[in-house]
């Protein structure tokens, strides 16, 4: 699904990546951990398409150069980034703007775009599996949300668009539990064997509801240890110190 | 421009007006003649040159009557409404089916209109020569059932015309009525058409207008409103003019007496070189009123947006609470927007606040959207619709809104 070989990312001539590889197969699921300032935000940037950063290295989404594909056009191709801080637009409705988000992926997709009452049924549908208010949707696009709202929304876009790879970033940070457990079963209620995740997170705890394939710590702009569920565990316990 | 002068003689061809009007028009055309067209250096214009605009458009200009004459006219089907036709100014017919006919009074151009003595150029050049609009009165607690659509339809005789029109209306005690005033240009040609519009709002009335037009048109146009208002009455002006080639809006309202309301709201999507100027003064002369003016504007290519917007407060009108900001989105480096907010307040008591921003689209919101998979297009159009968003949420009726929203989605998509 994806594969990244000595990733260099640079901004303002800020070095932030620097030689990051990660092979992610479909239906896997990895956690990147990593102390501030690591790159975890830069890399889930840089998957995304952000472009303002100077890139070197590889960078393959199903075989295909992910550099030279624009933003938009990796979304269409089913790349999905849930953001750490999702962008309030004043006077977008939530409904339309998915609407017309999921419309333009599906075209792209060569299917059929749906219409109104057929896009309405899917966002119940979605909603009530989550047990998130469908009036959320009727508002403005993250306009006065709550930190928790702004989250769910995200996952319930995720789970609107139903990417093939979704990256989290920081998902987690500054929920309570059950909006945790929101998170967590969007997730694994997306999981199977194509689709893939990349979970970006500081805390363990989010990992006792998502069971990640792969750990991997992400310090000084390169992945330093990689292992299983437990290094997740291990790190709650000792913190960062001890790995470099 | 070379071939431009009006004979005095003009004015003797008015039919049936007193010595004293005829007087007032003279006084006026010798203003107008000594001042000419205005520019940049009166100070209400020094953000719209009109005589350079004039200069740079027009090789002859004449003020010569204009014929009325049309075929047909294609209403709007998406809701129901009562209507006016005029055709280049001219009161053609109207139609009110929806309504008691016996409490609407429309009558062509009133020659009773309070004139007063005005500085600008433009003003007194339709004091001078106007002949043709349309005066209408709604009777007293009489509230219109549906919307009364005013088409404006210019024809293919307006080339290198001047047009000078002069309408009133008068909202009598407790009635209500609204307004879509609906521009449709057929001449494609340039014109010019200066209009003088008289608003009365009695006690406990209402009025709602809304500006917009059908097409884009070459047409230069520039309005002046005079609007009073009376003891607890409500006006409110939305305007979605975008797609005219040049258009000033000067609007003056006077709250006369306490409790009155004025919403001055406008939402525009600029685009190549148009050019388009809204000049508010809101005189609060009486206690506890209320006004609110917001002014968006989103610039595309070489197009320029002009905000001119004061509010004066008398000594007396305490308790007043005056709101106006202006905001632009450029979405080119060749497009401007000047604003140029004003308060005079006299009195102590009052809540009187103005703001003014402008910027280039959110980075950082065009990329949220495009994660989504929308087209860079896509997203843009989306964060302008959103932008001038809170302007069409004004609107309330829901066809209406639909047919707002519809008109400007095909401006932007014409851009």
């Amino acid at each position: 699904m994806l594969e990244i070989k000595n990733l260099q990312a640079s901004i303002n001539d800020k070095e932030i990546l620097k030689g990051l590889n990660l092979t992610i197969k479909p239906g896997e699921l990895h956690a990147i951990m990593g102390p501030n300032g690591s790159g975890k935000s830069t890399l889930a940037n840089v998957l995304s398409g952000k472009n303002v950063y100077k890139i070197s290295g590889e960078l393959n989404f199903k075989g295909e150069d992910l550099k030279k594909i624009p933003v938009d056009e990796r979304a269409r191709k089913g790349i999905f980034l849930a953001f750490q801080y999702p962008l309030e637009i004043p006077g977008v409705n939530t409904n339309i703007f998915l609407k017309t988000s999921l419309n333009s992926i599906r075209k792209a997709k060569g299917e059929k775009e749906l219409d109104t009452l057929a896009f309405l049924k899917l966002v119940r549908e979605k909603t009530s599996e989550l047990g998130i208010d469908e009036k959320t949707l009727s508002r403005q696009l993250n306009v006065d949300f709550s930190g928790g709202e702004k989250k769910k929304n995200e996952i319930l876009q995720m789970k609107i668009l139903d990417p093939i790879f979704s990256i989290l970033d920081e998902t987690d940070s500054g929920l309570d539990i059950d909006s945790l457990k929101i998170v967590a079963k969007g997730v694994n209620s997306s999981r199977d064997s194509k689709k893939s995740f990349l979970v970006i997170t500081h805390y363990q705890r989010l990992l006792d509801y998502i069971k990640p394939d792969f750990v991997h710590v992400l310090s000084d702009g390169k992945i330093i240890k990689t292992g299983c569920g437990e290094l997740a565990e291990e790190l709650e316990k000792t913190g960062y110190k001890k790995l470099n | 421009m070379q071939n431009f002068e009006i004979n005095s003689n003009q004015i003797d061809k008015i039919k049936k007006i007193t010595t004293e009007e005829k007087r007032f028009r003279i006084r006026n055309l010798e203003f107008f003649k000594a001042v000419g067209f205005p520019n940049k250096k009166l100070e209400d214009w020094k953000f719209s040159d009109f005589k350079d605009i004039v200069d740079r458009n027009f090789e002859e200009l004449d003020t010569k009557k204009v014929s009325s004459n049309i075929n047909k006219i294609d209403l709007l089907k998406d809701f129901d409404h009562n209507y006016i036709l005029l055709v280049n100014g001219n009161l053609h017919s109207s139609n009110f089916d929806h309504e008691e006919k016996n409490k609407i009074k429309i009558n062509p151009y009133d020659k009773s209109i309070d004139y007063e003595i005005s500085k600008n150029p433009l003003v007194c050049l339709n004091h001078a020569l106007a002949e043709n609009g349309y005066s209408l009165e709604i009777s007293k607690g009489y509230k219109l059932k549906k919307v009364l659509v005013i088409y404006n339809l210019f024809t293919k005789d307006i080339k290198n015309r001047i047009l000078n029109n002069k309408n009133k209306i008068r909202v009598n005690e407790d009635a209500e009525l609204h307004i879509i005033d609906y521009n449709i240009d057929e001449s494609k040609f340039k014109f010019i058409n200066n209009v003088y519009e008289n608003i009365i709002l009695k006690k406990n009335s209402k009025l709602k207008s809304l500006f917009i037009q059908s097409n884009k048109s070459d047409g230069f146009f520039h309005k002046f409103l005079k609007n009073k208002l009376s003891l607890n009455s409500d006006y409110s002006n939305l305007i979605f003019s975008s797609g005219l080639k040049f258009n000033k809006l000067d609007i003056e309202c006077d709250l006369i007496e306490e409790n009155c309301r004025c919403n001055i709201l406008s939402a525009l999507f600029l685009s190549k070189n148009e050019h388009q100027e809204i000049k508010t003064l809101v005189n609060h002369l009486a206690p506890n009123c209320k006004s609110n003016q917001k002014v968006k504007n989103v610039l595309s290519s070489s197009s320029k947006g002009v905000y001119q917007g004061k509010i004066y407060v008398k000594d007396i009108a305490q308790k007043t609470d005056a709101y106006q900001l202006s905001k632009a989105l450029l979405l080119d480096d060749n497009a401007e927007f000047s604003s140029k907010p004003e308060l005079e307040i006299y009195a102590d008591d009052v809540k009187c606040s103005h703001g003014s921003s402008s910027g280039s689209i959110d980075q950082d919101s065009l990329h949220y959207l495009m994660t989504r998979g929308l087209s860079r297009k896509d997203s843009t159009k989306l964060l302008i619709k959103g932008f001038l968003n809170d302007v069409i949420e004004f609107i309330k009726s829901p066809s209406i809104k639909k047919f707002v929203e519809s008109k400007l989605e095909q401006q932007i998509n014409e851009s």
